[in-house]
């Protein structure tokens, strides 16, 4: 009995200072896919660092499962229970969260929707890349540098998510661009390194002559990389996200480019828009950011540790902007 | 898996189980911890949120008593809600969609149970093998896109309620109320529990048994479509990722509500409250803020709590 | 223990014979698919894909090996996976901290088993499920591994540490020598050690194996550990070949090693399966993975084709058991 006790004093214990942590005026509910990816490390981490500097709080939510939309269907209802200030949201699935967002609508708790556009729901704004372009202009990248002719295959992520349907169809489109250049194969590394390692390998044993490597993430293209070498061969490689890996890859000259649509700023932004329009202030509509495809020319600016990073200024988030918000506040 | 028969003691059902205890105790810390747990919304929340589990853990309940497994719920619930939302996306015809989700829960439940009364394949290996043909099935339906353009009235009618129940629970309850129904007052349940534990005895009084052993199967199958109605309601779409894994929440679901992995113990109220467990748990980590990594480790913790307090149980006994 | 002794000294000559002509079963099925393989793809039947095919086992064979050992007392490690991620991330941190390679595999493989252990403790002293314990131990190990890196990866390790997943010696991948190593001497503990009879007899008769004064709960903790201690093996060369180390670096591993087992002839009513077996298994599994990629099959379908491979390749294990 002695160790419920002290299990329930332990679980109470987490409880006073999570409630602590509520105290604050603004609390912001920040929701991304899951706990894995590094790239929503980057969302976070804006979001925190963007509210810190204006003094509110970020709380998030993150489904235990990666990319579960049951999970971040029903942490939408218990958030709403606690009715947090703002909430700045990032769908599992652009389609599938709709009735949540009409969930919070309902709720009228202002949303900013961040990264995968919403296919409905009413926001205060959208910041974020669409993975068409990231594909398309990484995949063009890649195909200059190799002079437009070559083989090339493509690293595909999770079949099925929103991510990897439109990466993989810009990348497609680039190579369709490029009449002397042949696509080989087209395989799932699901995102993961050890697939994308292991996929290469097996494409390097039916196909004697790659030139470049497509992949979906920086992951796979990390360990397509890992396999090229295993097997003393050189094709240029390219994946997306701009990771800390990816970036200290392209300085030792192992990976070509990374592309990268920024979840830093698109967590900054997406929170400053969140807190601006609590506090009435002018808000923007829709930020779109273009893609950056970082290659060695240009890593300085991702060579920096994320913390350290910092917000752009206001003025700099509202001279990005696509459209005005649809009304103010 | 012969862990249960290590133990010296018979396996008897506690008198205070561990996953009432875990219940009580949850339900009383997010009490004090959180003001908004009590809330009438929240309850309904968890409910809510428990009901397309309960859907799945109430056939896995009996198929384990059987000594099976079905690794294949989620993986079929996915495929079932992806023909149910092409089916009324193409002919609007809710029913039709429903029959079509029902059916193919039927059909992967009869190749489970052939596989496994047919042809004597273990059941963690055959519903491992159906639960890849399900996944890759709904990948090729659906071409790995969600499908969407539902009518709105499915939706409506998810979240409508009947004086003031949301529509969700009244369907959950009413299984519930059937599968205990069907389990203890009728001689499918009587034949199921000897399944378990007394096969030969089957045999012995002429029960063609492995007919009895693929019914079940399809049960649990037929439930994963009438699931893959609500899920589909929920999402307001169908998604060929959206219920991956959701056969191990079943399963530890049924762990947690006391029944055994062997010898036809079961416990069809332990399931309800072992669902409801899971989804206090949740909502009150979630009302609590708790990041989500503290949340993972929670979840397991709490299934390893809940059953050793059956097992101390059990051992002074 | 003389008692015990001649329990188990019965009861794998069963088995053997048993096993002989359910192996013969299992190397048909691999030697059918390689035949199929090698007719529609000309890159198959090669040295280099061979030698690669076999490298890829490795990683799965590591893990099911293990996995074996328990699932032949009748249990289940459903942690192996997420173990590999605590362990690999512990193993990085400390390579990175200390530049030691040596010290960062001794964490790896002591972090391992201290979770094999845990579940150990739990399955034979607190007697809960095993399918529970490690059920809930995975979720425990996720979520230490997602706190401790908070999204972040490590990589980065000495070219020398690196050999022992990417490195060659006379032509052959290292992890192959690994492979063969834990072959041999994993087929030598189940079938000609005091300990490794005790563990068939366990799987096959609990009771029988506690009256006749075998130490059940101290073999339940050793082969959980030993799976455990594979588990942190696998993550040091998972480590080696990637370079880098992740929280959900092993977490598509455990359903496939699982197969592996299970595809390799063990039963998981316990007593019944070879290591050896498990090797087949491992290899099939990673055959039509390889198979799928060289015929560059839609990634749709793969799911679907796996699914059915691993019904028919138990299925036709069974169709040798019934005949024997």
């Amino acid at each position: 009995m002695s160790k419920l006790k002290l299990l329930a004093a332990a679980l109470l214990a987490t409880a006073t200072v999570a409630g602590g942590a509520q105290a604050a005026d603004e609390t912001i509910a920040v929701f991304t896919k899951n706990q894995t990816n590094p790239y929503f490390q980057t969302v976070r981490v804006g979001a925190e660092v963007a509210a810190k500097s204006m003094g509110a709080k970020v709380v998030h939510y993150i489904p235990t499962k990666p990319d579960s939309i049951p999970e971040q269907l029903s942490q939408i209802e218990d958030v709403i229970i606690k009715k947090p200030s703002a909430i700045v949201f990032v769908p599992v699935d652009y389609k599938a969260m709709v009735p949540g967002v009409e969930q919070i609508n309902e709720a009228k708790i202002p949303v900013v929707n961040v990264t995968d556009r919403s296919a409905g729901g009413k926001f205060l704004a959208f910041v974020g890349a669409d993975d068409y372009s990231l594909g398309l202009e990484t995949g063009r990248f890649l195909l200059k540098e190799m002079g437009g002719k070559g083989n090339v295959v493509i690293l595909e992520g999770v079949k099925g998510s929103l991510t990897n349907i439109d990466r993989v169809r810009g990348f497609n489109d680039a190579i369709k661009e490029n009449k002397d250049v042949k696509l080989l194969a087209s395989q799932p590394g699901n995102y993961q390194r050890l697939q994308g390692l292991q996929v290469m390998e097996n494409l390097m044993q039916s196909h004697p002559q790659i030139d470049g490597v497509l992949a979906a993430n920086d992951a796979m293209a990390i360990g397509a990389i890992e396999a090229l070498d295993g097997a003393n061969r050189k094709a240029k490689v390219v994946g997306i996200n701009g990771t800390k890996e990816a970036v200290d890859a392209i300085k030792t000259g192992k990976l070509l480019a990374t592309g990268d649509y920024n979840g830093f700023v698109q967590g900054c932004i997406g929170t400053m828009v969140a807190i601006r329009a609590l506090r009435n202030e002018t808000i923007v509509g829709e930020v779109v950011l273009k893609p950056t495809v970082v290659n060695s020319t240009n890593y300085q600016p991702y060579d920096v540790p994320l913390e350290a990073r910092t917000c752009p200024s206001w003025d700099q988030a509202a001279s990005m902007a696509t459209k005005a918000p649809t009304k103010t506040n | 898996m012969s862990d249960a028969a290590l133990s010296r003691a018979p396996v008897r059902l506690p008198a205070v189980p561990g996953v009432a205890v875990a219940l009580a105790g949850l339900a009383l810390l997010f009490a004090v911890a959180t003001p908004g747990f009590l809330s009438a919304g929240n309850l309904s929340n968890i409910m809510v949120q428990s009901v397309i589990l309960l859907l799945l853990a109430l056939p896995m309940t009996l198929i384990i008593m059987t000594e099976g497994l079905d690794l294949s719920m989620g993986a079929v619930l996915t495929l079932a809600s992806l023909v149910l939302a092409l089916t009324v996306v193409s002919t609007g015809s809710l029913m039709l969609g429903l029959a079509g989700a029902v059916g193919v829960g039927l059909a992967f439940g009869l190749i489970n149970g052939w596989l496994v009364a047919g042809l004597s394949i273990p059941p963690f290996v055959a519903t491992l093998g159906t639960m890849g043909a399900a996944q890759g099935l709904a990948l090729i339906v659906s071409d790995g896109q969600s499908v969407v353009g539902i009518p709105r009235f499915v939706r409506q009618a998810y979240s409508g309620d009947v004086l003031g129940i949301p529509n969700p629970v009244l369907i959950g309850a009413g299984f519930y109320a059937l599968f205990h129904v069907l389990l203890y007052h009728t001689r499918f349940g009587t034949y199921i529990c000897a399944l378990g534990g007394n096969r030969d005895a089957l045999t012995l009084a002429g029960v063609k048994w492995k007919r009895l052993l693929v019914s079940v199967y399809m049960l649990g199958g037929a439930m994963a479509g009438i699931a893959a109605l609500l899920m589909t309601a929920r999402m307001n779409s169908g998604h060929p990722t959206a219920a991956i894994g959701m056969e191990f929440d079943a399963i530890a679901a049924v762990a947690l509500g006391g029944t055994s992995f062997e010898k036809g113990n079961g416990w069809i109220f332990g399931t309800l409250m072992g669902v409801l467990t899971v989804g206090v748990l949740r909502n009150g980590l979630n009302l609590m803020a708790v990041p989500s990594s503290v949340q993972v480790a929670c979840i397991g913790a709490l299934v390893i709590f809940a059953l050793f307090l059956d097992g101390m149980r059990s051992h002074k006994s | 223990m003389s008692l015990a002794g001649d329990i188990s000294a019965g009861a794998p000559r069963i088995h053997l014979s048993q096993d002989m002509r359910q192996l013969i079963y299992r190397l048909l099925a691999a030697g059918l698919l390689c035949l199929a393989l090698s007719l529609a793809s000309e890159a198959f039947l090669t040295a280099n894909n061979i030698l690669n095919v076999l490298r890829q086992a490795s990683l799965l064979f590591f893990l099911a090996s293990g996995l074996t050992l328990v699932i032949l007392t009748g249990g289940l490690d459903l942690s192996v996976g997420a173990n590999i991620g605590l362990s690999a991330c512990l193993a990085a941190t400390v390579i990175k901290a200390t530049g030691s390679p040596v010290l960062g595999t001794l964490t790896g493989l002591a972090a391992g088993c201290m979770v094999g252990i845990c579940n150990g403790l739990m399955v034979a002293k607190l007697r809960i499920p095993s399918f529970i314990a490690t059920y809930g131990m995975l979720w425990v190990l996720h979520g230490v591994t997602y706190y401790y890196m908070g999204g972040e990866t490590i990589h980065g390790f000495p070219p020398g540490f690196r050999q022992i997943g990417s490195g060659y010696f006379l032509g052959i991948p290292i992890p192959v020598y690994l492979m063969v190593g834990f072959l041999v001497a994993g087929t030598l503990f189940a079938q000609r050690t005091v300990w490794g009879q005790q563990i068939y007899a366990i799987g096959a008769n609990p009771l029988a194996a506690r009256l006749t004064g075998i130490p059940v709960d101290r073999r339940l903790i050793l082969v959980y550990a030993f799976s455990g201690a594979m588990a942190g093996v696998a993550s040091i060369v998972f480590l080696a070949r990637l370079n880098s180390a992740e929280g959900d670096i092993g977490e598509a591993m455990t359903l496939p090693a699982i197969a592996a087992v299970l595809i390799g002839g063990a039963s998981l009513f316990g007593g019944v399966g070879t290591v050896f077996g498990t090797f087949v298994g491992a290899l099939i599994l990673t055959l039509v993975l390889n198979g799928m990629n060289l015929l560059a099959v839609n990634a749709s379908w793969q799911p679907l084709v796996t699914g059915v491979i691993v019904i028919f390749a138990v299925w036709l294990d069974m169709h040798g058991r019934k005949k024997a």
